[in-house]
């Protein structure tokens, strides 16, 4: 039976499972699990100059770059002078993937952008169903905020947490 | 959930007022409903297996047609077992109906007698004079009056009840990608917060449905195990329908235990004690229920209070009668959510700055 509602069916369910493995933090994962997190991420486009969260929203998940560019504005010191930049394959929002505090920045797209969103609550039911899934993406979210922590630290690279 | 919208007086009249409309509307379409409800039911209970199938290594549409095949045929073998039953057998089950209808007056007429010589001056209230004189036809016309109009009514609602297995498969397979296609289409700005509507809506119903068959397992659990004990006919069977038939909340639980003291009556025509400890049982699982299975299974799920809980009881049995009365609680949750979490949408003018912006942005791009 046809699904009425997916727009990822046949070919084009491989070319979304390929665009997903491409990303950093679930290059760890392999084509079935792909497929079941898929039904947990939420797309979504952005134009340029929108505004995807602002400095002072609740956070309610992460965003990873899937096309396109984001910068990040904020009122912070340390991230002001930084004004880090994603592009493919980057992430950003992670902190809000575990608590409900405000965001610390805003997020705008400086060019046309394509996003893929996973939301807190979602994750904590992937973690209760499939802790393999969920373990591989926490590892890579950790490293990346090592990654980045480190950064901040010795301010080499322009990643800092938001 | 914590950082939840507090509702204000406002918020609790405009959630009073859409449960009041809700309720009507749904009793105006009750054939759909009851499929969509027990649908909603067996989804909850089932996407977990569905879950397991695809870790095992099954893709979603395969692992859903798999365990929506195997509801269907639970469902539709018992449904093909009514429907072949031959009118031979029908007029039997008149005949068993008559007997328990009449065991039933019996045990009434009994405890009458017995209530008149315990207390002599009963005898001159009216409140004892209202059993039939004759006892075998009130049974027989009892039996003859509503057991046609309940095959009747069972053959109407078959076509209704045949699309739970039909909506259940839809949900688990489409169910998720139908909520995302509904989230694509709210605006950027919106997003987040009508992805936190959703889940909220989601928990609400996910944990009242399951908190609803837990409590059914344990009620059914406690009146089995107490009519074993007692020694009435088919303990599990009774102890089910009484189980069920307790979703609808106050009038559920009468209907049953009047059900259970049929049966012992009948079975028992000569030992009344035996149908009064039918009621104590009932009364017992009654309180059970109340102070412990309800908080530990629906009502932590929708934590409603539990006087505003009776309240809003009473207001789906004025609305809408028994129906009214087993809907309320679980429409007054998602109603309840919905507005809360509207209220803080609409209220947010920063959310509306954005949006306007990203129309703006539209508009400019083309």
């Amino acid at each position: 039976m046809k699904s009425p509602f997916n727009f990822f069916s046949g070919s084009a369910d491989e070319q979304r499972i390929q665009e997903l493995k491409g990303l950093t933090l679930f290059n760890g994962l392999r084509a079935r699990e792909l497929r079941e997190l898929d039904e947990l991420l939420h797309a979504r486009s952005y134009q340029k100059d929108e505004v995807i969260f602002d400095e002072g929203d609740t956070g309610l998940g992460l965003f990873i770059v899937v096309r396109g560019r984001v910068k990040i504005v904020s009122s912070h010191a340390g991230l002001k002078r930084l004004a880090p930049e994603f592009g493919r394959g980057d992430f950003f929002g992670e902190l809000a993937l575990f608590d409900e505090a405000k965001r610390t920045a805003r997020a705008v797209a400086i060019e046309p952008t394509e996003i893929v969103a996973l939301f807190r609550t979602e994750f904590f039911s992937l973690l209760e169903r499939d802790r393999g899934i969920a373990a591989k993406i926490l590892y890579e979210l950790s490293r990346t905020v090592c990654r980045r922590s480190r950064s901040l630290v010795v301010q080499e690279e322009h990643l800092p947490l938001l | 959930m914590r950082n939840e919208p507090t509702p204000t007086l406002l918020s609790w009249l405009i959630i009073i007022l859409v449960t009041c409309l809700v309720l009507l509307v749904f009793q105006k379409i009750l054939w759909l409903v009851i499929p969509g409800l027990l649908a909603l039911v067996l989804y909850y209970c089932m996407q977990p297996s569905v879950q397991s199938l695809v870790r095992a290594g099954l893709r979603h549409g395969t692992a859903a047609k798999v365990v929506a095949g195997l509801l269907c045929l639970a469902m539709l073998l018992p449904a093909l077992f009514i429907l072949s039953v031959p009118a031979s057998r029908a007029a039997a089950w008149k005949g068993t109906l008559a007997h328990y209808v009449q065991g039933g007056l019996d045990f009434l007429g009994k405890t009458e007698e017995m209530l008149a010589q315990k207390m002599p001056m009963l005898r001159k209230s009216a409140v004892l004079h209202h059993s039939p004189a004759n006892l075998d036809a009130a049974a027989e016309e009892f039996a003859e009056k509503y057991l046609g109009i309940f095959l009747l009514q069972l053959v109407h609602w078959l076509p209704s009840l045949l699309l739970i297995p039909y909506l259940t498969y839809f949900l688990l397979r489409e169910g998720n990608l139908f909520r995302k296609h509904l989230i694509r289409n709210v605006p950027n700005a919106y997003f987040e917060k009508t992805l936190l509507l959703f889940d909220r809506v989601d928990k609400s119903l996910q944990s009242f449905f399951v908190g609803l068959m837990k409590l059914t397992f344990l009620d059914t659990a406690c009146l089995a195990i107490g009519l074993w004990l007692i020694g009435v006919s088919f303990p599990l069977l009774l102890g089910l329908v009484a189980a069920v038939l307790a979703w609808v909340p106050y009038l559920g639980s009468i209907v049953g235990c009047i059900l259970v003291v049929v049966v012992a009556a009948t079975d028992f025509p000569n030992e009344p004690a035996v149908a009064y400890g039918c009621i104590l049982l009932f009364i017992s699982v009654r309180i059970l229920d109340d102070f412990l299975f309800l908080p530990l299974t629906v009502g932590r799920s929708l934590r409603i209070h539990p006087v505003l809980s009776v309240l809003v009881l009473f207001l789906g049995a004025e609305v809408a009668g028994p129906i009214g009365l087993m809907l309320v609680l679980p429409v007054w949750g998602v109603v309840a959510v919905v507005i809360e979490s509207l209220g803080q949408i609409l209220a947010d003018q920063r959310l509306h700055e954005r949006f306007r912006q990203a129309r703006q942005l539209r508009a400019v791009t083309g």
